[in-house]
């Protein structure tokens, strides 16, 4: 366990390094991609959490995701809010739709499981999408971002954004680390191996499920309102269940249940997304078929791969006497 | 306009119509799923590629009629080789790892269908044997819309007498009811699953023909309608025919109707059915095991 | 303690429980025994929740429970183990208990603090460890167990929960000679608060476990009594010609 963690962490500050380095010196293009890969990296986290440890594979995480964007579009420029308090406004509404629709899913399981999430998102899809107050089809522009000029950073500056995301995403990642070891996150993983054992124990599946759920939600919604102050638009694609979809492709590439993983399977996604769409407009072609060989092949994700190496060098490394297993 | 009977019967038969390709979609998910306990989100992709092909068949021959008859024969035979490749495969795999797949399959299908036929909205004329209409309070409705929903029934009629009164049926209902009896007592589980599989495939085919000359062709057509269907399989509870007819009944009149009386929520309408059906009856309305 | 009145249960004509009422006294150690079939764990199930009554009401200190669902029952203080080994796959012996202590403690809904600094739920572990004489090793995982240490994984983890009354379904079953007889000093050594309901197969256990004795065949209880009177009974032994008899003298 010990060395696993080793591994986790040394990754994650790895990744840190990298981002910072690319953030300032990326052209242009790189700093939105950038932009883009650690929205993708905070929404994927969010539902590892929900999916990986908490066993709820969810097909609506876009629509909390969007319901936070909107949230914070609406506050910040129909009402005049300030961007803090609109942020923190949208992350307690996401945590509260999250709450509702862990408590409502508690006894539906797999397959159903599932689909009742898809329906919860298209539902927030389609209010969206038919609502004219809310731009309707074309969302809503003019988004302001957060002001933060009182410590001397603009963040309308690309870079300045970019260091502001990466460290939001590491904040999220450090505070799931911390989560999971906590007595809530330790039942959340019992929960997940074993509900009937969990609650002859005495565990409320209901009230426990809803309060990760509600945690994944508010933390789909930050990275909701981030993403709003990242483009300054908002439109109900930030909703639509092909994103959800991604998300969890991202999820399942990147190592499900292992939390850093997904931060590495959105780079790899969004990267090989805007590598491949460079030749040809038919990236989600390949993306496809990546997806089927990868489960095909019965992988765990590149986590898990990453896991394997490590394993497998230490253990010529430290010969054949003592193996020890993480 | 509320008092007007002729619009109610105009809403009431555009109803119809939509429950009856809702059905001819969902027949073959359902069934599928409740039989090898297989989802496949690639479903709609099929309904789009009978669509596809459909178009591609009447311009090469000229004749809706062909197309018509051929589409749900080539959708078929692409069901029957991805059977072969992934989804035998896929079977006994976790519901998680059939959604990846299944959803990998949706993105390959949908740059398919752009790579080959384009990125714009294709249409197929009305055939000229149903272009006409029936007067109904001023206005004509389109015979093809009356035929779309007499062949939905006779479709329903075929698949019940199937499923019922033959020996096959009583094979796929058995296998629905407990796989795992049917496949002691003798029954060959794989020949009857890849036959159920492709019957299904070529009924989304024959649905994308049949919508065709209605709604536009486009890729994306598929992916529009599978949310719909899912929800008209899980609805109706899976692997039973009356959940499915049920099924594809309320959410077809639900959306027309909707849209007519409370265009605001009518969308938001059904996936509440939905989500209300999986918290108090996730089992659907009529499934087929007890 | 614990108390059944008139519990009833059926599967369509199937009487599965029939009119079952047994009052369990605080510290008692009961044991329910009878023929394959009979309905010990349905039994079970409709004490702990996971079946729902047909009829009857179960009480548990006085207070009834019947309207609660099984985790409510849990946290009132009734605790199980299960017949066939429903453990945490992949979690360590250490981390499984102190699940079993967080929850129990009602300190699952804490995330500010890992329970491996919580003096009372590190506490709570070490005994159960002892109790269960799994302290040497408490760091291996679950599966890597012996069936025998698995078994004692299985009552510990409800033991960890520190129940008023512990329901334990065949805590012997599948298990070697030598381990039943270390799982029988194990459950003696639990003195005292513990009030114990146990369904066993093991005579010799049941001999020298428990104070009371119940019989239940075709979902009825057809005799109580101490150990002695069980063993001396026609009744029991017609139920029993072939399960035992011959080799528990």
């Amino acid at each position: 366990m010990i060395k696993q963690e080793t591994l986790r962490t040394f990754l994650a500050v790895l990744l840190v390094i990298i981002a910072v380095i690319y953030a300032v010196n990326a052209g242009y293009f790189g700093k939105e991609i950038l932009a883009e890969i650690l929205l993708f990296a905070i929404l994927a986290m969010s539902l590892d959490f929900l999916a990986g440890f908490g066993g709820m594979v969810s097909l609506g995480h876009a629509a909390l995701y969007g319901t936070g964007a909107y949230f914070y579009a609406v506050l910040t420029v129909n009402y005049g809010w300030n961007a803090p308090s609109a942020m923190a406004a949208a992350i307690f509404f996401c945590g509260i739709a999250g709450w509702i629709v862990g408590a409502a899913t508690a006894r539906v399981r797999g397959i159903f499981f599932i689909m009742a999430t898809l329906a919860f998102g298209q539902m927030a899809y389609v209010y969206v999408f038919e609502n004219r107050a809310l731009g309707g089809d074309d969302g809503m522009s003019g988004i302001p971002r957060l002001d933060l000029s009182l410590v001397g950073i603009d963040l309308v500056d690309p870079t300045n954004f970019d260091i502001f995301l990466i460290v939001v995403a590491a904040f999220v990642f450090i505070f799931l680390m911390w989560l999971l070891k906590s007595g809530f996150g330790r039942t959340l993983v019992g929960l997940h191996r074993n509900e009937m054992r969990m609650r002859a124990l005495g565990l409320s599946l209901l009230l426990h499920k809803a309060a990760a759920f509600a945690i994944a939600g508010g933390i789909a919604g930050l990275a909701g309102t981030l993403a709003a102050q990242h483009a300054m638009f908002v439109s109900p694609d930030y909703l639509d269940w092909k994103l959800s979809g991604l998300v969890l492709i991202i999820v399942i590439l990147g190592g499900l249940g292992s939390l850093i993983g997904p931060v590495l399977g959105a780079a790899v996604v969004i990267i090989l997304k805007h590598q491949i769409s460079a030749y040809t407009e038919h990236w989600a072609f390949f993306i496809g078929v990546f997806l089927i060989i990868a489960v095909l092949a019965g992988g765990h994700g590149l986590y898990d791969l990453l896991v394997k190496l490590n394993k497998r060098a230490r253990r010529k490394a430290t010969k054949p006497e003592e193996v020890v297993d993480a | 306009m509320i008092t007007d009977y002729s619009f109610w019967t105009i809403q009431l038969l555009n109803g119809l119509q939509f429950s009856m390709l809702l059905f001819l979609l969902s027949v073959g998910l359902s069934i599928i799923f409740g039989l090898m306990n297989f989802v496949n989100l690639a479903h709609g992709s099929l309904y789009a590629l009978g669509a596809f092909t459909g178009y591609t068949f009447a311009k090469l021959l000229g004749s809706y009629w062909a197309a018509f008859f051929l589409a749900p024969v080539a959708v078929a035979l692409v069901g029957a080789i991805l059977y072969q490749l992934l989804i035998k495969r896929m079977r006994s795999a976790s519901p998680l790892n059939q959604v990846l797949v299944t959803f990998g399959l949706l993105f390959v299908f949908l740059d398919v269908f752009r790579f080959v036929w384009g990125d714009f909205t294709l249409g197929i004329d009305t055939p000229e044997l149903l272009n006409f209409g029936f007067a109904m309070g001023g206005q004509l409705y389109p015979a093809y819309r009356l035929f779309i929903i007499f062949l939905g029934l006779i479709i329903m009629a075929a698949l019940w007498l199937v499923l019922e009164r033959t020996n096959i049926g009583a094979m796929i209902r058995a296998g629905v009811d407990n796989g795992e009896m049917a496949a002691c007592l003798g029954m060959n589980v794989n020949k009857v699953f890849f036959s159920v599989f492709c019957v299904g495939c070529a009924l989304a085919g024959l649905a994308g023909v049949v919508a065709a000359p209605i709604f536009s062709v486009y890729p994306g057509m598929g992916i529009e309608l599978l949310v719909p269907t899912l929800i008209v399989v899980v609805i109706g509870g899976l692997g039973s025919l009356r959940g499915v007819i049920a099924g594809s009944m309320l959410v077809g009149m639900i959306q027309t109707f909707g849209q007519v009386l409370a265009p605001q929520v009518a969308s938001m309408l059904v996936y509440a059915l939905l989500a209300a059906t999986l918290i108090l009856r996730p089992q659907g309305l009529f499934p087929a095991r007890g | 303690m614990l108390e059944a009145q008139n519990l009833m249960k059926s599967f369509g004509a199937l009487h599965v429980t029939n009119n079952v009422s047994v009052s369990i006294k605080q510290g008692e150690r009961r044991a329910i025994i009878g023929p394959n079939g009979a309905g010990k764990t349905t039994f079970f199930n409709l004490l702990t929740g996971e079946l729902p009554l047909d009829e009857g009401r179960v009480l548990l200190g006085g207070q009834d429970i019947t309207k609660l669902k099984p985790d409510g029952r849990a946290r009132r203080g009734l605790g199980r183990s299960f017949q066939k080994n429903n453990l945490f796959d992949g979690l360590t012996v250490q981390e499984s208990l102190t699940l079993a202590a967080v929850t129990a403690l009602g300190k699952s809904g804490i995330f500010w603090r890992d329970p491996a600094n919580d003096d009372e739920v590190v506490q709570r572990v070490k005994t159960t460890a002892q109790q269960i004489k799994l302290e040497q090793v408490l760091n291996t995982v679950t599966d890597n167990l012996s069936y025998g240490q698995r078994r004692q994984l299985e009552v510990g983890i409800a033991l960890a929960s520190r129940p008023k009354v512990l329901l334990l379904d065949e805590p012997t079953s599948g298990m070697s000679p030598e381990d039943t007889g270390g799982m029988l000093e194990l459950l003696k050594n639990l003195t005292g608060e513990v009030t114990m309901l146990i369904i066993e197969h093991d005579m010799d256990l049941v001999y020298n476990l428990a104070d009371q004795v119940s019989v239940l065949n075709y979902g009825q209880i057809i005799f109580e009594g101490t150990p002695e009177e069980t063993r001396a009974s026609e009744e029991v032994r017609r139920i029993y010609i072939g399960e035992w008899g011959e080799d528990d003298a």
